[in-house]
Parts: structure tokens; C-alpha cells; sequence
């Protein structure tokens, strides 16, 4: 097939935007016309996705975001509210925990994850024994049922009686931390369990992102002599720059909405998450499910929505320099 | 291989297709179907137990039921009656929080007008439906209501040779006996007394002196000596660490089933669940014996808090005629006994419905546990009102903070108090 | 990419211990599930933790069976599964080839309000999504779930980001032998996206599998369940049944396991062997 040919070419110029063809030249008709086309055969690939995606959840969630500027309980008229959702939000002080605590968990969460999961895909791309052992083993945890694992999760860290505490108690800790318990470790453990529990997963993409490095450009690099070290800085983190951009702006996304692993690790037993360890999502949650104050729900929900779009386009303009 | 797999697949969605579709639609023989949501029906016995007499007394109706799982109830159930659309006839309220959303959102039907006309009488359910009226309309009525006892494992006070707990014991006496009974260590420790993690195990023994309103806000401090007898004792071993219990998920059932309690206050949901457990060999704590609540000085004996479940019917059903006729039976004479069979506690009460429960094979033959089952006066563990979905999270924040440790009891109830201000006041 | 020079015998011993650690940390947890798994409820919950139960409760397994009608969520849940996976597959990749590859009208802000609603919780969209999909009588139907899951933005942008890898002068030359984008997409594109399209199966494979809100939400009907929810019955208002969800939680496990361990291989061959060397 054709492909031999066009191997040879860098991959790394492909990154980024696509190379125009078109560039003006004179817009004729039949250029116009072509570029219709162009336009039309484009909206095709992408109708079956979008017209899907555009009925059944972009018009809910328009629909969602006028309810912030509303009074609603799901049922009875819905009466204008106008700024009143906001006022409200931001003079509540678990909505405002909320914000602290996510922004922390994001911060402590992202950077971690994303170098264990790429350490972790380089080394198990590797030619070594026990290869798919070991990264189906690094899967497990994303599988499992969240119910189960936090559960287990709990019990090892359980501050009086957990085998890890033992350990610590062991190794001389005299006063080890009572982690989920305890208000300023509380965060620190969750963190902890999401870089366990996704690092797999985005292992995942990464080893998949590792496939498509042209191999030459290893065998380049070989014949000018650069140590292991050099090669990983600057032939792969470069060529892995779509991926890592992907899972920098998923996990962000992802971390932002936390709400199911906070509410099973710290709101077991009680049921309600303290304002050391609430986070947007819940809040939501109540707002909507425990209060059904819809249009509060809404009004927080628009929010968490701007920081992560601010925090999104930061990092496609990052990316694009 | 691929072809196979292909196959397979396709194999195995007509297949799921063909289970999918089998049985989703009774038939329609002229009878009349109500639709009624619940929860844990598999585990659950008095569901059936109620269905059956019902549909003996009445032949052309069917009683269908959708469970809705019991951890998210209320949600589901308000969900799937938003926008008033209703595929349901009857509905189960698991609490007042849900209860009063329900209301609010207008998705009940009044009830009132249609016990006047029928002439029930609401002063069986002994003062539970007067609790739940909202501007002189109730909007759901009370089958089931459980409350409050003590439990203890008579082989352990015989062991340690205690007298077993009366029906009439102080709190003073209570904490003395739990820490007379503590002994031993490691996995043959024996914990004197026990508390769930619900904050209605301990922060709740404050409101039974009738003088304060746990909704109020403002002064908390009513709940201090209480916060500091579960901290006492759970500081000397007396009852297990809360924190522990919180993040092992350590349920309250097992450890009284592997007699590592002696004294446990728990809901009389509970006499049940441990008969059969004795039945079927899962306990161990054979030889047990309930008592009334302990109590404040000046208090009657057998004063305690309740929890109703009840039946509430949704605006949007066309079938509401029907659907009362259900609600008066389940709620009624007829339903209360079904219930009582099956040795839970029905809200209509009276003698006869504690004989029925206290003959149940398995309950202990001591008089003092029959006489436990007579209750004074019944505090609904969360109370009506307008923002008790908003303040039963505050109440449980403070409870998970003061008992963890991360707040004093005096800061812990300051800051509860000053939080549930906020809420009344917005 | 290879440690593999004599001199770093010392640093492969390293990376096995580490490995061994890894493996072990992420291991134990299961291991755990497994011997609860075999255990009476009463018993799951007791410390010191008894990695193997003195009397196995083999009951649990064969509990779960009759106790919920699980083989009828299982196949509810492959069938969800199935259909979700190959709809995803199909509407990402073909939608993610004009994002990557085709310039068009209003590109950029199209994508940044796929990924934009994204960061939208369903928490807040639930109510009314709900309202509309019962309106057009999908309640209870397993058609909802499909929608719902089937045409995610994430599908999308994974895709673009894995395309764009692809050195544009293939479409490129393509064209010039005359190929329609229909073509380029199928034939040249989609067989150097295998690593990625694994990657996908295997996402949203494990999305729908473990899905527990939407199926909570939009089937209420015993016929029509899955199996998230059937674990979830085990959890009682006064009490739970950790021995069986334990139970559940492995057997459930296993197709998605499986799912993994066939698919993993693409990860290894991707564009190296199956694509530009072909």
C-alpha cells in the first residue's frame, strides 16, 4: 500500500493543526464550492457523534444553566431568581470549602498521576518478563467495584487498627496519622487512593500513545550516541505531547468532579462530608438531590463549568505554543 | 476467531434481548394493577406478607412492586416523580427529610380529605400523624414505626455475673453498668456497651427529656453531657473507637452477633433481623433481652425516639382511589397485623400488636423485654420541618467531627448550632 | 527504550523490585475482596484482617445467583456493553477524523464545546435530562442508557489527539491517488488507530459495565437491571451483605479482565508493526 512512502517523513511535524491546503489563493466560485463541500463532508464525519450528543445531552445541560438564574424543586412553576443562586453560593461557606478543597485535590492529584502513569507506561513497554502480568495488575483497581474497594481501602488505613498504621507503629512512627479521620490528613489520603486508583488507567492511554513513536527516530537517536536519559527528554515526552495534553485536560476535568471515592472514603458513617473534605460535586448533589433547590444545583454547577473551561483554554493555548 | 467472537456476540444480545422483553408487561385480565415503590424487597419478608393479604381481600387487584434500593431512595423516588409524570400508584417514604421535599414539590396528594370522608381515626397512630401535618394536611400515613431500645446479651451479664439491665435505669446507671461489663482484651474483648455510627445513637439521647427541638439551632449544649459519656467511654475502652468503626464499615449487627457487645442501643427494626439470624445460625448471641431507653432524671421510663415508615400516594397517579384503598389497608387494622407476623412493628399499636410481636418464636420470654415494648412518648428521630433535609447535614457533620476527634465537644456544638442558624435563616 | 546494556543489570534488579511492590499494592486490595468473598458478613469487617477464612463460605457464590436474578442483569449488562462499545467506536473514530485531519467551518469552537461539557456534572443536567428522555417514553427502556453513554465527547477527543499523531502527509497522498475522506478514514486511518481504538473498547467497555447512576436512574424494572445495581441491592437500609457484594464484585470482574488481557496485546503492536512497516 502506500503507506511505505510517507513513513519516512517526521511525525513530529504532524503535531498540532493540520497543514492547510487551501491556502487563499483566489476565491473563485469553484473554489467556494469546493470549500462547501469540504465543510459538508467534514459536518458528515462528525453528525453521527453530534446529533446524538447535541439532543440528549448538550440541550439538558442548556437547559440546565438557565435553570441557575431560576428557582425550581423539579415540579411546581419555576420563579426568576436572577443573580439571587450566585448571591447565595458564594456567601455559603461549605460551597466555599468546597472550591478550597477541589482546588487542592486537583493540585495535589494531576501532577502525581500523570508521572506515575507515564513512568509507570515506560517501564511496562519495555521487553520484560511478566510484562502483561504487571499491567493488567496496574488495571485492577480502576475495575474493581468502587463499593469493594473503598471498603478495603478503608480498612488499611484504618487508624487504630490498620495494618498500615501497624506497620508505621512498627517501623517507630510513634503517632502515626489517623488519615480518612482526621481532618488535615483526610484530603492527603484521598489524593492518595486516586493516584492509585486511576494511575492504571492512564497508564493505559499512555502505553497506547507510546505506539505511535516512529521507532527511528530511537534508532536516530542511537546512532547519535545519546544516553537513556536524553532519548526519553527529548524524543519521547515531545512525541507524547497529544497524549499528555489528553490526559492533563481529562484529569483535570475528572478531578474537578470528584464526588463518588470523597463520599465512600469520608462520608462513610455519617453520610455527610465535613468542611475539610467537601468537595463542588457534592455540594451539587445536596443542592440538587438532598434539597432539590435545582436552581442552586445549577448555579454551582455553572461554576465549577468556568474554572474548568478557564483552566481547559489555558492549556490549549499552552499547548498550541 | 473474529467470526466466532462476532458470533458470539450477537448471539448474546439476542439473547438478552429475548429476557429483556419476556416478561416486562402483565397481562390484562380486567384487573386493576397498582404500581407501589419500596425498597429492599428481597430482603424485606412483611412486603409480600402485606401484598398477599391484601390481594386475598381483594381479588381484582394486582399489587406490583418497583424497588428503588434503599441507599438513594428518596432520590430515585423524586426523580421519577418529577415534573409530576408518575408511573407510580403508591409510594413508601423512607424519612421526613424526603417526606417533606415530596411535599414541598407538591408530588403528594392530600390525604386529609380522604381520611375525614372515610372516617379514620388518627389518634391510633398515636400522635406520629399530627407530627407530619403540614398546614393541617398530612400527605402520607404512617404502616410501620419502629423505636428505640436497648438490647443486651443475657450470656455475657451471666458470665460476669451483673444483674441485667431494667427498664428503668439513668443514664448514670447505664454508663456505670456498661463499664462494669467491659473486660477482657484483644479478639476476646468484651465492649460494655455500643454506638452505631448514626448520629441518632448518641447525639439523640439529649432530646428525650422533651425540652428542646433538635431543628431549633442556636444552644446546643443540651447534647454536651451526652457527647461526653460516648467520649468517656469510648476513650476507656468501654465502646469501640468511632473512627474505627466509621472506616471498616463495622456493622452494628456483627458485633452483637459475636457477642463482643454486652449492651446495645438499636432501633426494634433489630428484633427481627436477630431472631432470624439465631434462626439461621449466623449469631452467636442466643441468649438475648431487650429494656427500655435509658433516661434523664425525671424523665418516664420508656420515653425514646421513633422512625416511620409510611405510604404516601403521588399527585400524578390517575388511579388514586385505588391506591387509597391500598394505604387504608396497609396502614390500617389488617395491615398492622400482617406486619406484626412477620415481627415488625406496625404504626397503629396496641396490645394486641405487641402480644402478636412478643409471641413471635425467638423473642426473649423475660417479662421485662415485653414490657420494653410499651413506649411512653415517641420523638421522631428528625422532626418535621421546612429545612430538615438542609439540617440533618449539618447535624451529621458535627457528629462525624466531634466523634472523630477533629472538633471538642463545646466547639463541635458551637459550630453546629451557629451552622443550622444559617440555614433557618436563609 | 531498551535498559538492556550489561552495565544496567543493577537498575533491572531495581525495576523488579519495584514492579514486585507495584504488583503488590495493587494486588492486595483484590486479594482481600477474594477472602471476603468467602467469608459470613459478620466476619468481613474483623481485625486483625484473616487473609484466609478458616471456614470458606463457598454459599456466597452460588448465593448471588438466586438471591437477585443475576443472570438476567448479566446479560442486560453485556447487551448495554456491546451496543454502547460499538456505537462509541464508530461515531468517536469517524467524528474525531474531521477534528484531526479536515478543516471546516467553526472547528476549534465545535471542539472546545464538546470538551467544555465535559467538565459539566450529570448531577446537574440529571433532572431535566430525565424529564426530556421520559417525555419521549424511554423510561425504562434500555434504549436510554444507550443514548447516554454512546455519544460521549471523550470518545472524540481521545481519538483527534491519537490521529493527529498521524503524519498528516498520509491523508495527504491519499487524496492525490484520488481517495475520498470515507476512504482515507477507513483505510488508512483506522488500522493505524488500533492502539487507540483498544484503548477506547476497553474505556468505555468498563464505563458502561460499571455504570451505576444511569441504569440507577432509568431502569427501575427488575427485567431490565444491571449488574451495578444488583451489587448494590446487597447494601440494606439497616443492613449489609458485604460476603455477597464481595461475592458479586469478583465474578462481575472477570469479563472486564478478560476484555483487557485481549485487547492489551494493541497496546504492544500499534502503528510500529501493524501500520507503517506494513
Amino acid at each position: 500500500m502506500l503507506k511505505k512512502k510517507e513513513s519516512e517523513a517526521p511525525a513530529f511535524t504532524a503535531n498540532g493543526l493540520p497543514i492547510d491546503r487551501s491556502i487563499k489563493i483566489v476565491k473563485s466560485k469553484a473554489a467556494k464550492r469546493e470549500e462547501v463541500k469540504r465543510n459538508l463532508v467534514a459536518y458528515s464525519f462528525i453528525a453521527p457523534n453530534f446529533i446524538g450528543f447535541a439532543i440528549f445531552t448538550l440541550v439538558p445541560i442548556v437547559f440546565a444553566f438557565a435553570l441557575a438564574f431560576l428557582n425550581w424543586n423539579g415540579n411546581t412553576e419555576m420563579t426568576w431568581a436572577g443573580l439571587d443562586n450566585f448571591k447565595y453560593i458564594f456567601t455559603n461557606e461549605m460551597f466555599l470549602a468546597s472550591l478550597k478543597n477541589t482546588f487542592v485535590y486537583t493540585i495535589g492529584t494531576v501532577p502525581l498521576t500523570l508521572v506515575v502513569a507515564l513512568f509507570l507506561a515506560i517501564v511496562l513497554n519495555q521487553k520484560i518478563r511478566g510484562r502483561n502480568f504487571f499491567r493488567t495488575v496496574s488495571f485492577f483497581p480502576y475495575v474493581g467495584s468502587l463499593v469493594a474497594i473503598t471498603a478495603v481501602w478503608n480498612m488499611l488505613f484504618n487508624p487504630s487498627m490498620g495494618p498500615i498504621n501497624e506497620i508505621l507503629i512498627r517501623l517507630g512512627v510513634e503517632d502515626p496519622p489517623r488519615w480518612i479521620a482526621d481532618n488535615d490528613w483526610a484530603m492527603f489520603t484521598i489524593v492518595l487512593f486516586s493516584v492509585w486508583k486511576y494511575m492504571g488507567y492512564y497508564m493505559v492511554i499512555y502505553l497506547a500513545g507510546l505506539q505511535g513513536i516512529n521507532t527511528e527516530l530511537y534508532e536516530a537517536a542511537s546512532i547519535d550516541g545519546v544516553n537513556t536519559w536524553q532519548k526519553f527528554w527529548y524524543v519521547t515526552l515531545p512525541q507524547l505531547r497529544n497524549t499528555t495534553f489528553f490526559i492533563l485536560i481529562m484529569l483535570t476535568i475528572q478531578c474537578f468532579k470528584v464526588y463518588d471515592i470523597v463520599y465512600m472514603l469520608a462520608g462513610a458513617g455519617s453520610g455527610a462530608l465535613s468542611q475539610a473534605t467537601t468537595v463542588l460535586v457534592y455540594e451539587i448533589y445536596n443542592s440538587a438531590f438532598r434539597y432539590w433547590r435545582l436552581g442552586v444545583a445549577s448555579a454551582e454547577a455553572l461554576v465549577l463549568f468556568a474554572i474548568v473551561l478557564v483552566v481547559t483554554i489555558v492549556q490549549f493555548k499552552l499547548d498550541k505554543e | 476467531m473474529k467470526k466466532a467472537l462476532a458470533l458470539l456476540l450477537v448471539a448474546l444480545i439476542s439473547l438478552s434481548a429475548v429476557f429483556a422483553g419476556g416478561s416486562s408487561e402483565s397481562a390484562d385480565d380486567g384487573k386493576t394493577t397498582l404500581t407501589w415503590a419500596i425498597w429492599d424487597y428481597a430482603t424485606t419478608p412483611y412486603y409480600d406478607a402485606l401484598i398477599d393479604a391484601y390481594e386475598a381481600s381483594h381479588p381484582d387487584v394486582n399489587v406490583e412492586v418497583i424497588d428503588l434500593g434503599s441507599a438513594d431512595y428518596q432520590t430515585a423516588l423524586q426523580i421519577q416523580l418529577s415534573g409530576g409524570g408518575s408511573e407510580f400508584d403508591v409510594v413508601a417514604v423512607k424519612d421526613i427529610p424526603g417526606y417533606n421535599n415530596l411535599v414541598k414539590a407538591g408530588l403528594l396528594a392530600d390525604l386529609t380529605p380522604l381520611a375525614e370522608r372515610d372516617g379514620i381515626d388518627t389518634s391510633l397512630y398515636g400522635g406520629i400523624v399530627e407530627q407530619v401535618t403540614v398546614d393541617g394536611k398530612f400527605y402520607e400515613l404512617p404502616f410501620r414505626s419502629d423505636f428505640w431500645v436497648l438490647f443486651y446479651n443475657k450470656d455475657l451479664f451471666d458470665a460476669a455475673g451483673v444483674p441485667y439491665p431494667t427498664n428503668d435505669m439513668t443514664f448514670e446507671e447505664y454508663d456505670a453498668l456498661a463499664r462494669q461489663m467491659t473486660s477482657g482484651s484483644g479478639a476476646s474483648k468484651v465492649y460494655g456497651a455500643h454506638y452505631h455510627t448514626w448520629r441518632s445513637a448518641i447525639q439523640l439521647f439529649g432530646i428525650l427529656d422533651g425540652k428542646h427541638q433538635i431543628t431549633d439551632g442556636g444552644d446546643y449544649s443540651y447534647l454536651k453531657p451526652y457527647y461526653e459519656m460516648a467520649l468517656a467511654q469510648q476513650a476507656d475502652g468501654i465502646v469501640q473507637d468511632y473512627a474505627t468503626l466509621k472506616t471498616s464499615n463495622i456493622h452494628y449487627s456483627g458485633v452483637f452477633y459475636n457477642e463482643s457487645v454486652a449492651m446495645m442501643n438499636m432501633g426494634s427494626w433489630y428484633i427481627a433481623t436477630l431472631i432470624a439470624a439465631n434462626n439461621d445460625g449466623t449469631s452467636d448471641a442466643e441468649n438475648w433481652g431487650i429494656v427500655k431507653y435509658p433516661h434523664a432524671e425525671g424523665v418516664e421510663p420508656g420515653t425514646t425516639l421513633g422512625t416511620i415508615t409510611a405510604l404516601a400516594i403521588p399527585s400524578g397517579t390517575d388511579q388514586s382511589e385505588e391506591a387509597w384503598d391500598f394505604v387504608k389497608f396497609v396502614c390500617g387494622e389488617e395491615g398492622a397485623k400482617a406486619l406484626a407476623g412477620t415481627g415488625n412493628f406496625p404504626a397503629l399499636t396496641n396490645d394486641d400488636i405487641n402480644n402478636i410481636i412478643a409471641a413471635t418464636p425467638g423473642f426473649p420470654t423475660d417479662e421485662a423485654s415485653k414490657e420494653a415494648l410499651n413506649v411512653a412518648q415517641l420523638y421522631l428521630e428528625m422532626p418535621l420541618h421546612d429545612k430538615s433535609a438542609e439540617i440533618e447535614v449539618v447535624l451529621n457533620e458535627f457528629h462525624d467531627q466531634i466523634m472523630t476527634g477533629n472538633m471538642s465537644v463545646d466547639e463541635g456544638l458551637a459550630e453546629m448550632g451557629r451552622r443550622v442558624d444559617e440555614v433557618l435563616a436563609n | 527504550m531498551m535498559i538492556e546494556s550489561s552495565g544496567q543489570k543493577v537498575l533491572k534488579v531495581l525495576l523488579y523490585v519495584f514492579l514486585i511492590i507495584m504488583a503488590a499494592i495493587m494486588l492486595l486490595p483484590f486479594l482481600w475482596m477474594l477472602s471476603a468473598s468467602l467469608k459470613q458478613d459478620r466476619d468481613v469487617f474483623t481485625f486483625p484482617i484473616q487473609w484466609i477464612p478458616a471456614e470458606p463460605e463457598w454459599g456466597n457464590y452460588s448465593r448471588i445467583w438466586t438471591q437477585i436474578p443475576l443472570l438476567t442483569y448479566i446479560l442486560n449488562t453485556v447487551k448495554l456493553t456491546i451496543i454502547v462499545t460499538l456505537l462509541q467506536l464508530f461515531t468517536s473514530s469517524f467524528a474525531a477524523y474531521a477534528f484531526a485531519k479536515l478543516r471546516f467551518k467553526g472547528r476549534n469552537a465545535l471542539f472546545l464545546g464538546y470538551i467544555a461539557t465535559i467538565a459539566v456534572p450529570w448531577q446537574a443536567y440529571m433532572v431535566p435530562q430525565f424529564m426530556m428522555l421520559r417525555g419521549m417514553g424511554l423510561n425504562n427502556t434500555h434504549l436510554a442508557i444507550i443514548i447516554l453513554q454512546a455519544f460521549s465527547a471523550f470518545g472524540v477527543f481521545m481519538m483527534k489527539q491519537f490521529y493527529e499523531g498521524i503524519p498528516t502527509e498520509l491523508c495527504e497522498a491519499a487524496r492525490i491517488d484520488g481517495m475520498t475522506e470515507y476512504g482515507i478514514y477507513a483505510k488508512i486511518m483506522l488500522p493505524l488507530a488500533k492502539p487507540s481504538l483498544s484503548t477506547l473498547t476497553i474505556f468505555t467497555f468498563v464505563n458502561t459495565w460499571n455504570d451505576f447512576l444511569g441504569p440507577y436512574i432509568y431502569l427501575t424494572r427488575d427485567n431490565l437491571k444491571t449488574i451495578q445495581l444488583g451489587l448494590r441491592s446487597f447494601i440494606g437500609q439497616y443492613s449489609s451483605e458485604y460476603g455477597l457484594i464481595m461475592a458479586g464484585s469478583v465474578v462481575t470482574m472477570i469479563p472486564v479482565i478478560a476484555v483487557f488481557l485481549a485487547l492489551q496485546k494493541y497496546f504492544v503492536e500499534g502503528v510500529a508493526s501493524s501500520g507503517l512497516k506494513g
